[in-house]
């Protein structure tokens, strides 16, 4: 098996690698050029819209597809050519693919029949499994029988019965409802803490990710856009891609007026002439004055006041009205018309008391302080 | 409540006016001719032949007279019934495994032979195994004079070939709609191809088996043609009896017993098959779905 | 009917008549068997010579004028016996679409009579089926008025006398085809001892010939021609003599190549070097393969003549009729004879074939074999005793 000559060398507390991983169908390319160091234990979350590559990432790992060029490796050993039943990866499939023909016990225990183990370690162990999933005594029950969650619950021990390195989950959750669902997310992350085992999860739900994940990996077209802990692609999205994906921003666009890239911050000039002062997320760019550059605004930096702004240091302040106001249970959303256009706020609630009370029509003044500008130059 | 019942009253009604085209057919062209076989076979024959009002066991008694032809047909079907299902599972399973275009071309390719006349296709192997054919063949290869027509495998080998399709379609609408993630899901778990075969597809594939074998199996047990045009008439079937009976000799009264006993033969047979087809794994009621 | 007869008959004559089916069983195979032969090449089965001036037109006969003659008929016969061509010059003629329907034998053309309903117009029965069909009432007498081309005095009155019914009576239920006997074929190329008799037939079949010899599917001819071989009638019903007759068979059965009245394609092939014939099927196949001799058993066997007849009830009887005159016309019978190559009855037919076909000794054999044959009787249509013989036999 052909691997670099410092693939021994690597830290094996990566699970799992893609070095430079391709996938090529015909024309499509599924996965361009990805790079991924998987920590062992860690939740892991692939995040992107549909078609950007996730599931055929996660089908490389697990052997169901070769990558067209590049290298994956598997507790440190390139796993080339190596079929799905000889890798110590195991996967929840988004549609659970349980066996029709085997009621809940035998489907959990196929994994280890198919190693040979006693009868009686074969329903020991399934018994465990299904405990860990909540699921005794549902040995005998046929698996149409059961509900999307149980399903989804049987197609977990089935996979976690034969204790793999590393378990593979696509999109397991799609398929129910809104409040099984959130249930369902704060189970998985219980088990993988308890089991310490690496999840390599694929969904679209940004909520999902950012809940459960230790790191997101964000995709688009089969290409990384970002990879980090929640709180980093929140705070610091390097493109305008990522910062629209991972929760709601407002965008200002402008020209680069003022550079500190040392300091890591510049100075954005819109074309009504506001200038805008923020961070560079993108530690690695290295953009010159005059560039094309965004400024994001998280909405719930936005702060709303009636009257007319006064002009404060390390402040940006414009003039508008509320156009819509959306209430939204725990929070209200405002759409506002400013200067720079369209705005969105949003302002949570704290109890019943209600300090400040805005009407749609009236004229306001928002404001959001320099830190919360995010200057985006890709 | 008087609605509700009125309603119901209407609703059956209209199912039994649904259902009547249907009984009446059954009734016509099943019922009435079986209700037929049995009066006729406690019956005597006329003079010239035909059916003499009578009521005797002597038909039955003299069954065993053509329990060569019940035996041989039974053999042929069980041969053939394996035969085409070894034949015909990889040809199913390498078409429920093609792509779209090129399956819709395998399976016309498949079908295109049996438009052609039954008859003529069969005739065709008159001349592939008669003399000139396979024989000369093996002859030039060296091995020696041998005689395939009018033999057991020729009738063997005209029953594989014009079953097939029988066994093909059904096995090859299982393995189509058996959900290919499932053999994943059963490779991810450990399972290498054959386990994989063996433990997911087969089972799954049952369905197909199980109303293969019945379609092939029951008219191979009713087979007279094939017997007699690649059987020289001496590979003789319960099927050939019945011709004979019925249409030579007029014998109706002993042709209706011999009838009603392949009927129960049948019926027997493919009782036990379902029994015995259906215990392993409860993949009949994945079947249904 | 006795052979001393025949043998007067046929001196007046010089030349023979009677025939009947080629064969086929089972299940309507006639179909297949003609398509086959289509395809075959060398296969007979096409008309050769310019008999009597060639097709029949419309100055040799043309349809009843002011009658209305319906669309269709349907005939029902025997496979490979009608000269597609003077099929069709009838339809050119007359407008009705003609349906041949080809059976088996005898004895299935009569079960399906029995059960009924069959919508069949003409048949081309075998002399022995008249006492029964006449009795059953199955056959309509001939209404002679509309048969205007039908001229019985130029047949021979024994062979003629077949169909009438009662026997005698003058009251004729059908008028004769053909003629012929039934023998053996044997190919020269392989069989090289001495094949004279139906001894000689049923012997060298269980030596020599082992699994090269076909009988015929049929209980008139094979049982009949194994009576033969032990000295008995050929119609015997005795049953001592068919016990006798039923274990030769028996005996015989594991040494055959098959046990089919559809022996043509095995004997092209050279599946089969030796097999039971009929008069045309030897004729036919001797012509294409000169090589393949035509015997009449020297100890016995059967001469035969097959009729047209109008089925009682028809619902087409105008067209029947039509097609039945139409076939009385002798230069339409000895065309038609250029295709199935079995002899004529009708004195004035014989006379338009050409020299070729009257000097062929297959068709035509010298008076002298035909001495010791027998015309099967009445009683065999119908006797139990042979019928389950053969089921017996066939199913052993
Ligand atoms: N077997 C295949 N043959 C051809 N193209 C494929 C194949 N599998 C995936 N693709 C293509 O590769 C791209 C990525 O597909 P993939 O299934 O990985 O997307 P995904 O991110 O999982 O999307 P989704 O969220 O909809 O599941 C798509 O454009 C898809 O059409
Ligand atoms: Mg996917």
């Amino acid at each position: 098996m052909p691997s670099p000559p410092d693939s021994t060398s690597r830290d094996v507390s990566a699970d799992v690698e893609l070095i430079d991983v391709t996938k090529r169908f015909g024309s499509v390319t599924a996965v361009d050029h990805v790079a991924l160091q998987i920590e062992r234990g860690s939740f892991y979350s692939l995040l992107g819209p549909s078609g950007c590559g996730k599931t055929t990432t996660l089908r490389m790992i697990a052997g169901f597809e070769q990558p067209t060029s590049g290298e994956i490796l598997i507790a440190g050993v390139p796993v080339a050519g190596v079929p799905p039943y000889r890798r110590n990866v195991n996967t929840v499939f988004q549609h659970y693919a349980l066996f029709p023909h085997m009621d809940v016990a035998r489907n959990v225990g196929y994994g280890l029949r198919q190693v040979g183990v006693t009868r009686d370690e074969e329903q020991r162990r399934v018994g465990e499994a299904l405990d860990l999933v909540r699921l005794s005594g549902y040995d005998r029950r046929r698996t149409w029988e059961l509900s999307g969650g149980q399903q989804q619950r049987v197609a977990l021990a089935r996979a976690l019965v034969n204790r793999p390195t590393v378990l593979l989950l696509d999109e397991p959750l799609g398929a129910l409802d809104l409040k099984l669902r959130k249930e369902m997310q704060l189970e998985l992350k219980g088990l993988q803490q308890e089991l310490g085992i690496t999840f390599v999860y694929v969904t679209h739900d940004q909520d999902e990710a950012l809940t459960m994940s230790d790191v997101i990996v964000v995709m688009r077209d089969g290409r990384v856009q970002q990879q980090g802990s929640p709180e980093a692609l929140y705070e610091r999205p390097v493109n305008r891609f990522v910062a629209g994906f991972i929760g709601q921003s407002n965008t200002i666009a402008g020209r680069l007026s003022g550079l500190d890239l040392d300091g890591g911050m510049a100075s954005v000039e819109t074309p009504t002439g506001l200038v805008l002062n923020g961070r560079i997320t993108d530690h690695g760019a290295r953009p010159s004055i005059g560039d094309e550059a965004i400024v994001a605004i998280r909405p719930e930096r936005l702060e709303i006041a009636p009257g007319t702004p006064s002009p404060t240091a390390g402040w940006t302040s414009v003039a508008g009205r509320i156009h819509q106001e959306t209430y939204l249970g725990d929070q209200t959303e405002y759409r506002l018309a400013t200067d720079l256009g369209q705005l969105v706020a949003r302002r949570a609630h704290h109890g019943h008391a209600e300090t400040t009370t805005v009407r749609s029509g009236e004229s306001i003044s928002v404001r959001w302080p320099d830190d919360a500008n995010l200057v985006l130059v890709a | 409540m008087v609605r509700s019942g009125a309603r119901r009253w209407r609703s059956r009604i209209a199912t039994a006016l649904l259902l009547l085209p249907a009984a009446t057919w059954y009734a016509l062209l099943l019922l009435v001719p079986l209700v037929i076989l049995v009066v006729f076979s406690f019956g005597g024959r006329a003079p010239e032949g035909g059916y003499l009002p009578d009521f005797t066991f002597a038909n039955y008694l003299e069954l065993p007279t053509r329990a060569t032809a019940f035996v041989n047909a039974l053999w042929m079907a069980l041969g053939g019934t394996v035969l085409c299902l070894l034949v015909g599972f990889p040809l199913a399973y390498y078409l429920a495994t093609r792509a779209g275009s090129q399956r819709t071309l395998l399976l016309v390719l498949v079908v295109v032979p049996f438009w052609t006349s039954f008859l003529i296709r069969t005739y065709a192997w008159l001349t592939i195994l008669g003399n000139n054919g396979i024989p000369s063949l093996l002859e030039d290869l060296g091995f020696g004079h041998i005689v395939l027509l009018n033999t057991p495998f020729a009738v063997l080998l005209g029953i594989v070939y014009n079953y097939l399709p029988l066994m093909v379609f059904p096995l090859y609408v299982s393995l189509e709609r058996l959900d290919k993630r499932l053999l994943e899901a059963s490779k991810d778990l450990g399972a290498g191809r054959w386990a994989t075969f063996r433990q997911v597809t087969l089972p799954l594939s049952s369905a197909g088996v199980l109303s293969g074998v019945i379609l092939v199996f029951i008219p191979i047990m009713g087979e007279y043609i094939i017997p007699a045009l690649l059987g020289g008439g001496k590979v003789f079937f319960i099927g050939n009896a019945l011709v004979d009976l019925f249409l030579q000799s007029r014998n109706w009264p002993f042709g209706s017993a011999a009838a009603i006993v392949l009927i129960l033969v049948i019926l027997t047979a493919v009782t036990i098959y379902l029994r015995v087809g259906s215990r392993g794994s409860g993949s009949r009621e994945v079947s249904l779905l | 009917m006795e052979p001393v007869h025949f043998q007067k008959l046929y001196d007046d004559f010089r030349l023979g008549r009677i025939d009947r089916r080629t064969f086929l069983k089972a299940s309507g195979l006639g179909l297949a068997a003609a398509v086959i032969a289509a395809c075959t090449p060398g296969s007979s089965a096409k008309p050769t010579e310019a008999a009597g001036g060639g097709e029949p037109t419309a100055a040799d006969w043309s349809p009843p004028s002011g009658v209305d003659l319906g669309k269709t008929l349907y005939i029902t016969t025997w496979p490979n016996y009608h000269n597609p061509r003077t099929i069709e010059i009838f339809t050119e003629l007359t407008g009705v679409a003609v349906e041949l329907n080809p059976l088996g034998s005898n004895e299935e053309m009569l079960a399906k009579l029995l059960i009924g309903g069959t919508g069949w117009d003409v048949l081309v029965p075998t002399n022995y089926t008249f006492e029964t069909y006449g009795s059953k009432g199955l056959l309509e007498p001939l209404n002679m008025s509309m048969l205007p081309h039908l001229d019985t005095s130029r047949y021979d009155q024994k062979l003629l006398a077949n169909a009438e019914y009662p026997a005698g009576s003058k009251t004729l239920f059908g008028f004769n085809k053909d003629w012929g006997t039934t023998g053996f074929t044997y190919n020269k190329k392989h069989v090289t001892k001495p094949m004279a008799t139906w001894k000689d037939f049923f012997d060298l079949a269980q030596t020599d010939y082992s699994g090269k010899v076909v009988i015929h599917d049929y209980q008139l001819t094979s049982i009949g021609n194994a009576l033969v071989y032990h000295g008995y009638s050929f119609n015997s019903v005795d049953e001592a003599e068919l016990a006798k007759a039923e274990e030769l068979l028996l005996a015989v059965k594991p040494h055959l190549f098959a046990i089919t009245s559809d022996y043509q394609p095995p004997m092209r092939a050279e599946d089969a070097w030796v097999a039971m014939t009929w008069t045309n099927d030897g004729a036919q196949l001797h012509a294409d393969i000169p090589d393949i001799e035509y015997v009449i058993g020297s100890d016995g066997g059967e001469i035969w003549s097959d009729f047209y007849a109008v089925v009682a009830g028809t619902a087409h009887r105008e067209a029947a009729y039509a097609f039945l005159d139409f076939m009385a016309v002798p230069k339409v019978q000895a065309f038609d004879a250029t295709f199935h190559k079995a002899p004529l009855v009708d004195s004035a037919g014989i006379a338009l074939q050409s020299e070729e076909v009257r000097s062929n000794k297959i068709t035509y054999p010298d008076a002298s074999s035909l001495t010791k044959l027998e015309f099967g009787t009445a009683e065999l249509l119908t006797n139990q005793a042979r019928a389950d013989l053969w089921a017996r036999f066939k199913s052993a």
